[in-house]
């Protein structure tokens, strides 16, 4: 096995073969030209950007026969030997393997001792942050004010698993990842010193899939060569990176749009044929619909050479954008979740049907909306959270307020039909009850039960006969009473339907106002009410209050009412009572909300919080 | 064991892996969704490797002495890193421990002195870590050194189900060496030669994987999953303290029976939204029946990738199946 895969045999020997991080070797360099040289060193960077490669060129560098310098010979003995690996002042640790304590104090042991051969003992430490605890803890004083023949160089990918006393005593470089041109011009120098044939076109591909780390594409490229029988084509780079077409792609936003579960299937089945790679099928899509969002919100923004642009720009107009931003969304987190997936197959499918389901229905479908059914559906419609869930990853509730308002109103419509379940109607929502706001009685036609009244009022206060529905009523309306009977009252001449509670809103009463909240209107004609209070509340019903009540009436209507009240055991139909019920429900769907909020799930169960049941309190 | 002979789906992709040898790295990352013959092609490619023929072609020989060694099970240049075997042994006879299918750290740190000293015979010492994602972080920290510039004539084959799990720095050391899935004709046809009596069937149960296939159609854990699956399909009546008990009994890896709940889930969903059925053709009519609810079930099916990513956490298995069932109960009864 003399063959040394390519990362290895490529590795750079000195600063001037590194490719990238100019910002680091700058600074390197004119440290070592003008003898400023730190004791402790920290690298990192993700895999593959050089910083063990670094950390060697430092070792021969601060160890060359030729001094200091920041070009070390390469021919000196020295040189030559930290490149075979056998220096034996380069001690080169890895950290991952001898995590613990008793590793470390056996290696800061012997840095007390002069070099043997070199100038500096220098000590590699990669992986460094596998190290235990203890063992970054017994590093401290050695790290902050070592012997002057000491020097470390710390490498790692994971730089936040360092304790900060370690962090503060390095003087930190942070690589940065590899631009594509960056990898395909390197990839290019390897292929004219290897003298392998290859085509220009297979290199920005490979830069790309080596997503910014050298190693990578110089893994990938060992890849490409085997697969091409000792050449780097193009198309067999494709190949072997699972490169989808983007005719497959368009077939499913196609079949996305036209919301066809079968030729989604269909589509999904042809890339498995192909034996293409599902994550870059999704990571693809993720990127199409960036573009299809890009052409909907910016038409100009959109590259006049792109080849897909008419396939792009024909979807951005069959697609609503928060559509795209959706299925966008979905497709990040489909990539996210693939490993978890029963196969690689289910979570691709998965993800797509995900898209499928959440597709929002036709503004169309929602304004056929009929009026009386929502309040017979009402009930079973599910309290707003588990239909909320993707929410956060939606643009579309454009105010905060219609949002809630809406959805349990609209849901109720959908749940017949097996394709338009209730998470359809969630990014749509706000239409129609924007729409419905601007003209104010048809969505009140809509809300109210059977018997219904023109006089717009809000949607609870009428005396309905199923509790169930006032139950279900979302915290949104209670916004809603201070806006909806301005505008009627000065249009309509005040007629009474009966809407005790409604009225009392109305009423100038003061003190006598608790006369009214705690009574329930048990009759009315037009010049006469009758009241029914409480044994409890009687205090209430003192002839005073009456005799206010009975004015303001008199008042509002613009005639004479008499006002009659008797005590009795009152149900729960007072404005007090049904307040506080409302008060309850609201609440109880606060704190549903606040327990289904995937947020607060997932600090419950990563992080051990508890919600504490009473501070919540309904908006 | 005997790892000397292919799969009969898997001859081209040998052909072609052993095209290249000269250029052969020496670390491969062989990946492939489980049950399809990786851990096979993976020996092969290690008596390959330490074969002793003197005029070695792309096949190890059967006959040299390191081949014979090989098919004994007794190389002294070949390691196998797999999840728990030796220590698991000792303490079963105490205490059923329950079993987390990962190679820790010690394993590995063990594995050092294997690949720094010299081979027994000269040649080639080969490693095979199977499967690779079951290193736990600090075993796959400490293998990266190694992994990355091992001594001459060590041999690292690594063997990946879901080699995204992998950590991305293990990732990008190794050459990675996609093992296709078979078709679907050769695979049935090979079950049927195994005496399988329904090799369809039991291919749509595993996703397509022959030899998953096979395990299907002979686990002892059937019952346990016939059993399951028809819970599922009643959610009404779905005693979900009494199932959670039984499959906590059954002391089956989590993430076998996450993995089923996940392809009834799936099942569902694609019935519902695209009428499809993948996994359980043999449920089809429970399916059909209660796919009207699909769209309720998507969110049931994240919270099953969430338990997924903690199958193999130390949680207490029962109540991890009770939170489960509860929650694929509470899904379906949302909607009414």
């Amino acid at each position: 096995m003399a063959y040394q895969v390519l990362a290895r045999k490529w590795r750079p020997l000195n600063f001037a073969q590194l490719v990238g991080q100019e910002h680091v070797i700058k600074a390197l360099a004119n440290a070592f030209a003008n003898g400023r040289l730190h004791h402790a060193y920290l690298l990192t960077g993700t895999r593959g950007v050089g910083k063990t490669t670094i950390a060697r060129i430092m070792a021969k560098a601060l160890n060359c026969e030729t001094g200091v310098t920041a070009e070390p010979c390469g021919v000196c003995s020295a040189c030559t030997q930290i490149d075979a690996g056998r220096f034996v002042d380069l001690l080169e640790i890895d950290a991952a393997s001898n995590t613990g304590i008793d590793n470390i104090r056996e290696v800061l042991d012997n840095a007390q001792y002069a070099p043997t051969v070199g100038r500096f003992k220098v000590y590699i430490i990669d992986e460094v942050h596998m190290l235990s605890k203890s063992a970054f803890n017994a590093m401290l004083k050695t790290l902050e004010e070592p012997p002057g023949h000491v020097k470390f160089i710390l490498a790692t990918t994971d730089p936040q698993k360092m304790p900060i006393t370690v962090l503060s005593r390095c003087l930190q470089f942070s690589l940065r990842q590899m631009t594509p041109q960056q990898v395909a011009g390197h990839l290019q120098k390897v292929l004219d010193a290897e003298q392998i044939p290859f085509e220009a076109g297979a290199l920005p591909v490979l830069g790309h899939a080596a997503n910014g780390s050298m190693r990578d594409a110089l893994s990938l490229l060992d890849q490409a060569i085997a697969y091409g029988a000792g050449q780097v084509e193009e198309s067999g780079v494709r190949a072997m990176l699972g490169a989808v077409d983007q005719s497959y792609l368009f077939e499913i936003l196609a079949a996305l749009v036209a919301k066809d579960g079968q030729a989604l299937m269909k589509a999904a089945a042809g890339i498995a044929e192909r034996g293409l790679s599902y994550e870059a099928a999704l990571h693809e899509l993720a990127h199409l619909l960036h573009q299809v969002a890009v052409a909907q919100a910016v038409p100009g923004a959109l590259a006049d050479d792109l080849p897909q642009r008419p396939q792009i720009v024909a979807v951005a107009q069959a697609l609503a954008p928060e559509d795209s931003q959706l299925y966008y969304q979905i497709a990040l987190h489909g990539r996210r979740d693939l490993p978890l997936a029963p196969d690689e197959y289910a979570g691709f499918t998965m993800t797509l049907l995900r898209m499928l389901a959440f597709a929002p229905a036709t503004p169309g479908q929602i304004r056929l909306a009929p009026a009386g059914e929502p309040a017979t559906m009402a009930p079973q419609a599910p309290p707003v959270p588990p239909v909320a869930q993707p929410a956060p990853a939606m643009p579309a509730s454009s105010s905060v307020a219609p949002a809630p308002v809406a959805s349990p109103v609209i849901a109720p419509v959908a749940p017949a039909p097996v394709k338009a379940e209730p998470a359809q109607a969630m990014p749509k929502e706000p239409a129609p009850w924007e729409e419905a706001a601007s003209d104010a009685t048809p969505p009140k036609a809509a809300i109210e039960p059977p018997p219904p009244e023109v006089e717009p009022e809000p949607v609870w206060s009428e005396p309905a006969p199923e509790p169930a529905e006032r139950l279900y009523v979302p915290p949104g309306p209670a916004a809603m009473p201070e806006e909806e009977p301005e505008p009627a009252l000065p249009a309509a001449p005040p007629e009474f339907d009966g809407d005790w509670r409604a009225l009392v809103v109305q009423l100038k009463l003061g003190a006598a106002g608790m006369l009214a909240q705690h009574a329930e209107l048990v009759e009315f004609q037009s010049d006469r009410f009758i009241f029914r209070v409480a044994e409890a509340h009687k205090a209430v019903a003192t002839r005073d209050y009456q005799e206010k009540l009975r004015g303001a009436l008199t008042d509002h209507f613009g005639r004479p009412i008499q006002v009659e009240v008797a005590l009795g055991e009152a149900t729960g139909d007072t404005p007090a009572a049904i307040a506080l019920r409302e008060k309850h429900a609201r609440q109880q769907a606060a704190e549903a909300t606040i327990q289904n909020d995937p947020f607060v799930q997932a600090l419950v169960r990563d992080l051990g919080a508890t919600v504490v049941p009473d501070s919540i309190r309904p908006l | 064991m005997n790892g000397l002979t292919l799969y009969p789906w898997q001859q081209t992709t040998w052909d072609a892996l052993l095209a290249g040898t000269a250029r052969m790295p020496h670390a491969l990352l062989l990946t492939g969704e489980a049950g399809i013959g990786k851990r096979r092609f993976a020996e092969r490619l290690a008596a390959w490797f330490l074969c002793e023929a003197p005029g070695k072609t792309s096949e190890p020989c059967g006959v040299c002495e390191s081949c014979r060694w090989f098919a004994a099970g007794n190389h002294p240049d070949y390691r196998v890193l797999a999840p728990g075997d030796d220590a698991d042994e000792e303490e079963e006879g105490t205490k059923a421990k329950r079993r987390f299918p990962t190679i820790g750290v010690d394993d590995v740190r063990e594995l050092n002195d294997f690949v720094n000293l010299t081979s027994h015979r000269g040649g080639a010492r080969v490693t095979v870590v199977y499967p690779a994602e079951s290193l736990n972080l600090a075993a796959a920290n400490a293998l990266l050194k190694t992994l990355e510039e091992p001594p001459a004539g060590a041999q690292f084959i690594l063997v990946a189900h879901h080699w995204r799990r992998l950590l991305p720095t293990i990732r990008s050391r190794c050459r990675i060496f996609p093992l296709p899935m078979p078709e679907h004709r050769a695979a049935a046809a090979w079950l049927a030669q195994h005496g399988v009596v329904d090799p369809e069937l039991h291919l749509h149960h595993s996703g397509g994987a022959p030899l998953a296939a096979l395990e299907d159609a002979g686990a002892d854990w059937l019952g346990t999953r016939r059993a399951l699956l028809e819970h599922l399909a009643n959610p009404g009546a779905l005693d979900v303290l009494a199932v959670a008990g039984e499959l906590e009994k059954s002391k089956l890896d989590a993430a076998l029976v996450i993995a089923w709940l996940q392809k009834w889930v799936y099942d569902l969903v694609s019935m519902g939204l695209a009428g499809v059925v993948r996994y359980y053709p043999d449920c089809k009519d429970d399916l059909t029946r209660l796919s009207v609810r699909a769209p309720q079930l998507l969110k049931y099916a994240e919270r099953l990738l969430e338990a997924q990513r903690l199958a193999h956490h130390p949680l207490n298995l029962r109540l991890v199946y009770e939170t489960l069932l509860n929650d694929y109960v509470a899904a379906f009864r949302k909607g009414r």
